[in-house]
């Protein structure tokens, strides 16, 4: 009851704190966890040594030394593009320990609401968790200002916030996408505190061969199909060039009315026999060999090729 | 940085290399021609370490020379990558190996098709139907695998190089100014303005 | 005599070696453990249990840092008494899979080096399966092995649960969910298997059965030996721990 007594009291001291092992009365009841959000930013547990930093590089940074113990998931593919109809969201599904596939079934497509959407590359955890509560922050705004949350104004939350924890180890690079007032929306965030406004992004290892095929089919009069096609096919080609990237493709679309799942498609299956019956798609399968099955580089001349 | 790209198409190669030539942060030329032609129908695109790149060109058109004075008829372009990628090889395993990246695109005369090999410097080897060396390679091998049609006609196939190098313009931070472009098909080797 | 300053590496992380697996049914959860704990190629004993009852639906399984392992478990356990205190009732496993997320990430910056995967019955009846990372990125699976033979034991099961790399005969097809004899077959054989290939896993194995209301899947758990039933509460979700021999070299 301290903070209830806080409140009446007039020489008020903070006391609760929502760090693990001071916790608020709130934690008694179904707020417990991300409950306490309305106390302010969340505190965190910080190693009792000269440079909490190097403490977590040296435990958790699995570039500089593959033999560290705690693997933090590294190497995505994920784009996203405005265009006419709205935001096109394709990512790919897996996460790397070292060379070892942890998961192929990673959903990089995190919804914050039903008409905001961030991916998620770099730290898995540093994602999901400070997009779950960038979500919950919108919600508080909506109420206390009876109005949805712009996209530039979510994204410029997510920003301050990961900019207020630089040079601790944070790793996160995010497309906050969405539909506002000012129509299609899309936003780069990342933990560095870069925030971008622009038409079209990739983040990840596989992203440069994604922006590849991107770049070349992007316009921005694509049809629905043209543009769902498009972010499907540019995930592909990462997963098929990047080791990191694969498994599968998590496509989504924002429209006027919110965002909507279009489908899952294994990357293999789109190398062999395409999406299947999906519309603006080719038929067929997307892989090179595929594609150019029976075709043939040789030019023999009209009597040698009679002969 | 150094890229170079390497298309084949109905009965034809084309190479393209850029041609800066950088020490440090320095572009020190902007018209270098990093492609060499080694014989009347085999075309050598090479990139890497500075002085490496044209002393080993040089060795390999000497040598290719060579062998057509002494045999009147020139290596077939599989013979001759072999042969290139052997000295490569051999030079790996010397105390002063050469740092060198190639892009080997031919016209054989007798079988009448393209082909084009990827080497690098550890002598890797292996015939493709497009390819590319650098930091370009990132950008356009999946771009290839998209649009890449081998039975392109001279006119497509550069309009997918076109494709390749205006992505890495876009793209790459260090992006080359210029690329020498060249074909080689039946009727030899020529150069070409993009 | 003069102070000088120390520099001096602070390495609160060991290795305990062991691995956990976890498989959800249609109406049931299996999750499983060996009981071997080791550091470097020493095995400091063959008893340390890695999967814990948390509720009467909820089981949790913890490998890495076994010290981190068991701190963080005693935790959750905290937490979930003082819920059931507030509420008269078991928190819901989807609730627990977001508590779990918030206590690591609450040790964002200081980690506690332990994998876990939480497995149990979900508010409508099915079984189900959470992962998490160190740092509590988590997802919902339908099977999930974690630790040291994780890159044995997965592959099998993506084979044997998922069906990948297999094709069902000519106008057959593969089922949605496995019955509950093949799944402890299954976990068994994964343990077996690991043991003879992986020096950090043996000893013994202990699985966790947790069956939804009034399952079915009981009939499946009738006649298997030294069965212990560790349900606390009639009319709910019931809980059995079977126990099996692990080779011991």
């Amino acid at each position: 009851m301290n903070s209830f007594a806080n409140r009446f009291s007039t020489n008020t001291t903070q006391l609760h704190s929502p760090e693990e092992d001071n916790f608020s009365d709130a934690t008694w009841g179904s707020q417990a966890g991300f409950g306490n959000i309305a106390m302010g930013v969340p505190t965190f547990s910080i190693p009792d040594v000269a440079d909490p930093t190097s403490f977590l590089q040296l435990h958790t940074d699995d570039h500089a030394d593959p033999n560290c113990r705690i693997k933090i998931q590294h190497g995505t593919t994920t784009l996203a593009f405005r265009f006419q109809g709205g935001v096109i969201v394709a990512v790919d599904s897996r996460a790397t320990a070292g060379s070892y596939v942890a998961s192929g079934t990673v959903k990089k497509v995190i919804e914050i609401n039903p008409y905001l959407l961030g991916t998620m590359a770099g730290g898995a955890a540093d994602c999901q968790y400070w997009e779950t509560y960038l979500g919950m922050h919108c919600r508080l705004h909506e109420l206390r200002n009876r109005e949805r949350i712009s996209v530039s104004a979510a994204s410029k939350y997510l920003s301050n916030l990961v900019y207020s924890y630089k040079g601790m180890g944070l790793s996160m690079g995010t497309m906050i996408c969405g539909w506002d007032k000012t129509g299609p929306a899309v936003f780069y965030v990342d933990s560095d505190g870069t925030r971008l406004k622009g038409d079209l992004f990739s983040v990840g290892s596989g992203s440069t061969f994604a922006y590849g095929v991107l770049d070349q089919g992007y316009r921005w009069d694509l049809t629905d199909a043209e543009a769902q096609e498009l972010g499907r096919r540019s995930i592909y080609a990462a997963g098929h060039r990047d080791a990191f990237s694969g498994n599968s493709c998590n496509l989504y679309h924002v429209k006027e009315d919110g965002w909507h799942f279009i489908g899952n498609y294994d990357i293999s299956k789109l190398h062999y026999d395409g999406p299947g019956d999906v519309p603006g798609a080719p038929e067929g399968g997307y892989g090179y060999d595929i594609r150019v099955e029976g075709l043939s580089s040789a030019n023999p001349p009209e009597a040698a090729a009679s002969a | 940085m150094e890229t170079s790209f390497a298309i084949t198409g109905k009965g034809y190669v084309i190479v393209a290399a850029d041609t800066t030539s950088a020490r440090s942060i320095v572009k020190m030329k902007i018209d270098e021609d990093k492609i060499k032609t080694l014989s009347p129908h085999l075309l050598m695109a090479y990139s890497g370490e500075p002085g490496d790149t044209v002393q080993f060109a040089e060795y390999v058109e000497r040598n290719i020379r060579l062998y057509q004075i002494r045999n009147l008829y020139p290596l077939r372009p599989s013979a001759a990558a072999s042969w290139i990628r052997r000295a490569l090889a051999e030079s790996l395993r010397s105390r002063k190996p050469y740092s060198v990246n190639l892009l080997l695109g031919g016209y054989d005369t007798a079988s009448h098709d393209p082909h084009l090999y990827w080497i690098d410097y550890l002598g890797t080897m292996t015939e493709v139907p497009f390819a590319a060396h650098g930091y370009g390679s990132y950008f356009a091998l999946s771009l290839l695998d998209r649009y890449h049609n081998p039975e392109a006609t001279i006119e497509e196939g550069l309009a997918t190089l076109k494709r390749c190098i205006d992505e890495v313009a876009k793209r790459l931070v260090v992006s080359p100014g210029k690329y020498k472009v060249k074909i080689v098909d039946q009727d030899g080797i020529r150069e070409v303005e993009l | 005599m003069t102070q000088r300053p120390q520099q001096h590496s602070f390495n609160p992380y060991t290795e305990n070696g062991g691995t956990i697996l976890a498989i959800a049914g249609a109406d049931f959860s299996v999750i499983a453990g060996d009981t071997r704990q080791s550091e470097g190629y020493s095995i400091q004993t063959r008893y340390a249990p890695k999967v814990f009852r948390l509720t009467d639906k909820a089981v949790l399984a913890v490998n890495g840092f076994a010290a981190d392992g068991n701190m963080f478990v005693k935790k959750v356990r905290q937490r979930l008494e003082w819920y059931r205190h507030a509420h008269s009732k078991d928190m819901p496993i989807r609730a627990i899979a977001r508590l779990i997320q918030t206590m690591l990430y609450a040790r964002r910056f200081f980690p506690y080096y332990v994998y876990n995967i939480l497995g149990g019955i979900e508010e409508d009846g099915t079984g189900a399966v959470y992962s998490f990372d160190p740092v509590g990125s988590y997802e919902r699976e339908a099977c999930r092995a974690a630790g040291a033979a994780q890159s044995l034991m997965q592959p099998f099961l993506d084979n044997q649960i998922y069906f990948k790399n297999q094709t069902p005969a000519p106008g057959t097809s593969f089922p949605q969910h496995l019955p509950l004899n093949t799944v402890l077959s299954l976990v068994i054989d994964s343990f077996t298997g690991a043991t003879e290939r992986h020096i950090e896993v043996g000893d013994s194995l202990e699985m966790y059965v947790v069956l939804a209301r009034e399952s079915p899947s009981i009939q499946a758990l009738q006649n298997i030996v030294g069965i212990q039933e560790r349900t606390s509460t009639a009319d709910g979700e019931r809980i059995f721990v079977i126990r099996r021999d692990l080779k011991k070299d």
